[in-house]
């Protein structure tokens, strides 16, 4: 292929294994702050992700799409390696457990009361699972 | 004198017994293989979380002037006065003195510390029974506060207490949970409910290379070497003992090697440029923390559930051989009553014969 050398080498690796390790052209991260994409010659970069999707685009494979949550990614110029505590395929999302996740999430969130760190654990229960309930619906 | 009916029930008995014990160890050597994939395919993230850590640690001002330290609550020292005892065994019998070890170091570790509070949290059905049997159950008592609301409160009536045991967390063991109990270990640290961490396992890198360590968890002091606070080899028997069963299984003896995948996972947020941070980089560091203390407690478990495999198989190969054995005795035995029946009928006879 001519554009050869505009693809990117991403990997991503879970405490369980490495997931997948191949090229595409671009892929999308669910960054803390938002998403955003990365292209071949990125400047370095380092992030912790929210709870979100990674899309990989113009993959080996068609475009693939795997819901993570938490998670911390290197961006280099020709190389993105993702640590995802979790990755799942949207198909593999056991969406009734999200629901039952989400309203745990939102029961913690009306007992927190003043305490911070309760009330960012529930937030982030609930992010987790908006996240994988959205992953899962989408086609 | 036994005579030769008893023999052959005896024997086929033994027989019997091997089959079950040859089938053990082949089930065992299998179950070992996955565990060690298992662990194989677990370091590239560990490694690359330490990695990260590590350069993180370099490139950014987090150091306390006046200690030296690093300023973030995991990493502050306090005087041991409370410990957690974190005590990873099998979840099975019939794996030799695999269990026994364990608890006998953790009972050491125990003794070695009189004067300080210990939490235990058993990790395996084998421990957390000794355990319990042993030291009684943390008990909390729930108290009001100014506002009204319950706060459930540690009641400590023993110098040793159960806190928790996990169990079934060996039998599938998913990152969720073992993160959710680094998580816990994380917060009651924080909280100072305890001073330090300890976890105790069986460290297994290969077959003949294994050994049973008590390692600090908590406070981190410096990130991506093992922090030892003892360790216990094994004898060059039981060395010679497991390789000779991984042999005859056909577990490969020596680790493989994956010098070229540590190396490539080593460099993960090792370049040498200057990153843009996306997040603060305290942020970011803080984030990586108990990620961090979550794939220490995952290798701890992955490695110890390798190792009880590789125990129950050379224990079950040691029984195979010891039916082997007396079998071969049985059998010897039995053609020697036999021959003297024989023999004594054939005196009968001939005397007999010469009487007439």
């Amino acid at each position: 292929m001519a554009q050869d050398h505009n693809e990117i080498r991403v990997r991503l690796v879970t405490p369980e294994r490495t997931l997948f390790e191949h090229t595409a052209q671009s892929v999308e991260l669910p960054s803390k702050a938002g998403y955003m994409e990365v292209l071949y010659g990125h400047a370095p970069l380092l992030a912790e992700l929210g709870a979100g999707d990674v899309t990989l685009r113009g993959g080996p494979g068609g475009d693939e799409r795997y819901n993570v949550n938490w998670g911390f990614v290197e961006v280099l110029p020709d190389r993105v390696t993702i640590l995802a505590s979790d990755a799942l395929k949207p198909g593999e999302i056991d969406v009734p457990r999200a629901e039952k996740q989400l309203d745990h999430g939102l029961a913690l969130w009306k007992q927190a009361g003043e305490s911070e760190e309760a009330y960012d654990e529930a937030l982030r229960i609930i992010a987790e699972a908006e996240a994988k309930i959205a992953s899962a619906s989408q086609p | 004198m036994a005579n030769v009916l008893d023999l052959r029930r005896r024997i086929r008995s033994v027989k019997n017994t091997r089959q079950i014990t040859k089938a053990m160890k082949m089930v065992s050597a299998a179950k070992l293989r996955r565990a060690q994939e298992r662990a194989m395919a677990a370091r590239p993230y560990a490694r690359m979380i330490a990695s990260v850590l590590v350069s993180l640690t370099r490139r950014i001002d987090l150091f306390d002037e006046e200690t030296g330290n690093l300023r973030h609550p995991l990493f502050t020292t306090r005087p041991e006065k409370k410990i957690l005892l974190i005590v990873v065994s099998g979840d099975k019998g019939f794996a030799g003195a695999f269990n026994s070890n364990i608890l006998k170091t953790a009972f050491q570790f125990i003794q070695g510390n009189p004067d300080k509070e210990i939490d235990v949290e058993a990790v395996g059905r084998k421990g957390r029974d000794q355990m319990r049997r042993r030291y009684p159950a943390a008990t909390y008592a729930e108290i009001a506060d100014d506002q009204g609301n319950l706060r459930k409160v540690r009641d400590r009536k023993a110098r040793v207490e159960v806190t928790g045991d996990h169990p079934g967390m060996l039998l599938k063991l998913e990152t969720d949970r073992v993160f959710a109990m680094a998580q816990s270990i994380i917060s009651r640290y924080r909280h100072e409910e305890i001073d330090a961490a300890y976890i105790i396992y069986n460290e297994f890198k290969s077959v003949i290379q294994q050994r049973l360590v008590v390692e600090r968890l908590l406070p981190l002091i410096e990130i991506g070497s093992q922090q030892l606070a003892g360790a216990v080899e094994p004898t060059v028997e039981e060395r010679e003992r497991a390789a000779q069963a991984a042999l005859t299984a056909g577990i490969e003896l020596e680790p493989t090697d994956t010098t070229e995948a540590d190396e490539e996972a080593r460099k993960f947020g090792t370049a040498q440029v200057d990153y843009i941070y996306e997040q603060p980089s305290e942020e970011l560091f803080a984030g990586l923390i108990p990620q961090y203390v979550s794939s220490m407690l995952y290798h701890a478990m992955t490695e110890s559930v390798a190792a009880e495999h590789a125990a129950r198989m050379t224990a079950m190969d040691s029984a195979t051989n010891n039916a082997s054995e007396m079998i071969d005795s049985l059998t010897l035995h039995m053609n020697r009553v036999r021959q003297a029946a024989i023999t004594k009928e054939i005196i009968e006879i001939v005397s007999g014969a010469a009487a007439l």
